[in-house]
């Protein structure tokens, strides 16, 4: 893959159901939408009424939570089948899942859970990336989860594996900078030496998003504002990736969609003062 | 596929789903005598091994309760809160979730109560979460574009006996013990619900311009239903609703039941010498 493959698709938000009348009717200047590919992974409807109605006026990505890449199951065929199928239906700028597992012996979790980080799982979910990019016909993009628990077993940090998996694999890389910012804090690592870690061709999107704060852990939990310390540390991506298009996920606690708008713009002040700030060969030379 | 990432995955997913919690799961697990969960899963001075996975076996309980909440409001609120979250407890021990999408994770929760102690006391359970299921389905079922009376006035009458009509894809005929729809009614409208009565009844669920519908049927327009539903003339559904007719005129039963199946979007043509 190549990153000048993948558009800048600037800021946008994650489409939820709350809001489907609102954006239908109004069509708010809002530059793209991210789609949670299940959701619409159905036979008919009023979900694909909607899909018809907003891939009509703005780009969509489809981003999805069940391939389970990490599993040590066979890939699902069918699932794989629908989310082909949807794709030719939404046809968006680009597909992306989880680095995660999320069930095993034919059983679902509904949950991104994490692996142990060895070069034995590297070469298991490289080459399920791989299988999965063939079948679709395309390359996705592979997000790392916020995670509560890791593994002794693990010989690599968190950023070494998912930049040695995108590597092999050669797929793209959704950054997302709220997980990295949870996961910091729950394993006790440096957010910035994660993100100075990435390989810059291979970053694709970032995603933020709000979390809460358990004390003695942070949970992903997106029903809130994107906190300030997560946004400093996006400010950091965006120096390091220069133009990433960047997303807004948002799932409990909806606010009304202006509040959407109103923290996707703050993403794209963001980028505009660090790229206005930035060295020449810094950032500027990646915008393409 | 690594032998010992198997053996992990298996041994967190049974960790995470345990009935009753996590340390009652590792209490049953013979493989990990030496050095127990924190061999696998780093713990520190702010939470145990036992505790991380925990965090995971409340994220899969509560994520999937808040679907079943919203996918089973009457059933909900006829049990309340505690007993419905007990109720869940025991449909996921029973029927843990298999398919990759969260939708159906409510699928056999009717089958579940239909052999469930709680049945005693609400003895209409199980057919108000069959019609809150059926509610699900039929909004995601598939699409067909439905017939309708300009179209119908477009074929010629004379092809008009040979037309091949088949119900549209999203409906369900539920044959039930008792009269939910009051109920479904008025949790929908944020009123008191009352409990159904007990009646034998046929309610046909349906969508229509995108919209999900149900109301009561009667015997004849079941069989009507399950004729269309399998596919059939226009001249052989016309036969059946005359049949079914007793000193009524059978030319305006015919009408009235296209009238009501035209307006509701029920039907759409599999073929037809003069359209497509």
């Amino acid at each position: 893959m190549k990153r000048e493959d993948f558009p800048f698709l600037g800021f946008g938000v994650g489409l939820r159901r709350d809001h489907y009348v609102h954006i239908l009717e109004t069509h708010p200047q809002i530059d793209w939408f991210e789609i949670l590919s299940e959701n619409f992974m159905v036979a008919g409807g009023r979900p694909l009424e909607v899909l018809d109605g907003i891939c009509e006026r703005y780009p969509v990505v489809m981003h999805g939570v069940s391939m389970s890449i990490g599993s040590t199951d066979p890939l699902r065929r069918e699932y794989l089948r629908e989310l082909k199928a949807l794709a030719r239906r939404a046809e968006p700028a680009w597909i992306s899942d989880h680095l995660c597992w999320t069930g095993v012996g034919g059983r679902n979790l509904h949950d991104l859970l994490p692996l142990p980080y060895t070069p034995e799982v590297v070469r298991h979910v490289a080459a399920r990336i791989g299988e999965v990019q063939d079948f679709l016909e395309r390359p996705i993009l592979i997000e790392n989860v916020s995670s509560y628990m890791a593994f002794n077993d693990s010989t690599m940090t968190e950023w070494e594996f998912l930049a040695e998996i995108a590597e092999r694999a050669d797929c793209g890389i959704l950054l997302d900078i709220n997980n990295i910012f949870v996961s910091a804090f729950n394993h006790r690592f440096d957010a910035r030496a994660y993100i100075d870690a990435i390989p810059i061709e291979r970053v694709i999107q970032f995603h933020l998003a709000g979390h809460s704060d358990h004390g003695t852990y942070l949970l992903d939990t997106h029903d809130q504002p994107v906190r300030d310390e997560v946004w400093n540390l996006h400010a950091h991506a965006v120096r390091r990736f220069g133009a990433v298009s960047a997303l807004i996920e948002w799932d409990d606690n909806i606010p009304e969609f202006g509040v959407l708008m109103e923290t996707a713009n703050k993403a794209r002040t963001i980028h505009e003062s660090v790229v206005a700030e930035a060295p020449r060969d810094a950032v500027r030379s990646q915008l393409g | 596929m690594p032998s010992d990432l198997n053996w992990v995955e298996r041994l967190l997913y049974r960790l995470i789903t345990a009935p009753s919690g996590v340390a009652e799961g590792l209490a049953q697990e013979k493989s990990l005598e030496h050095g127990g969960l924190a061999q696998i899963i780093v713990g520190d001075d702010r939470l145990s091994a036992e505790e991380r996975v925990d965090i995971y076996a409340n994220m899969y309980f509560y994520r999937i309760l808040d679907v079943l909440k919203e996918d089973f409001p009457a059933t909900l609120t006829m049990l309340g809160a505690e007993r419905f979250h007990n109720l869940v407890t025991g449909y996921l021990i029973e029927y843990p979730p298999a398919h990759f999408s969260i939708s159906y994770a409510g699928e056999h929760l009717a089958d579940f109560i239909r052999g469930h102690p709680l049945r005693e006391e609400f003895p209409f359970l199980a057919d108000l979460a069959r019609m809150e299921r059926a509610l699900v389905e039929v909004f995601h079922a598939a699409d067909a574009k439905p017939l309708d009376a300009e179209h119908l006035r477009a074929i010629a009458p004379a092809d008009w006996p040979s037309l091949n009509l088949k119900l549209h894809p999203a409906h369900q005929v539920l044959e039930l013990e008792w009269n939910v729809a009051a109920t479904l009614d008025a949790v929908e409208q944020g009123e008191e619900p009352s409990q159904p009565a007990r009646d034998d009844i046929r309610m046909l669920v349906w969508r229509n311009r995108n919209r999900v519908f149900y109301r009561a049927i009667d015997r004849a327009e079941r069989d009507q239903m399950a004729l269309l539903s399998k596919g059939t003339t226009f001249a052989e559904i016309c036969e059946v609703i005359a049949r079914g007719v007793d000193e009524e005129d059978p030319a305006v039963a015919i009408n009235q039941c296209l009238e009501v199946w035209l307006r509701d979007g029920l039907l759409r043509i599999l073929s037809c010498a003069t359209t497509n």
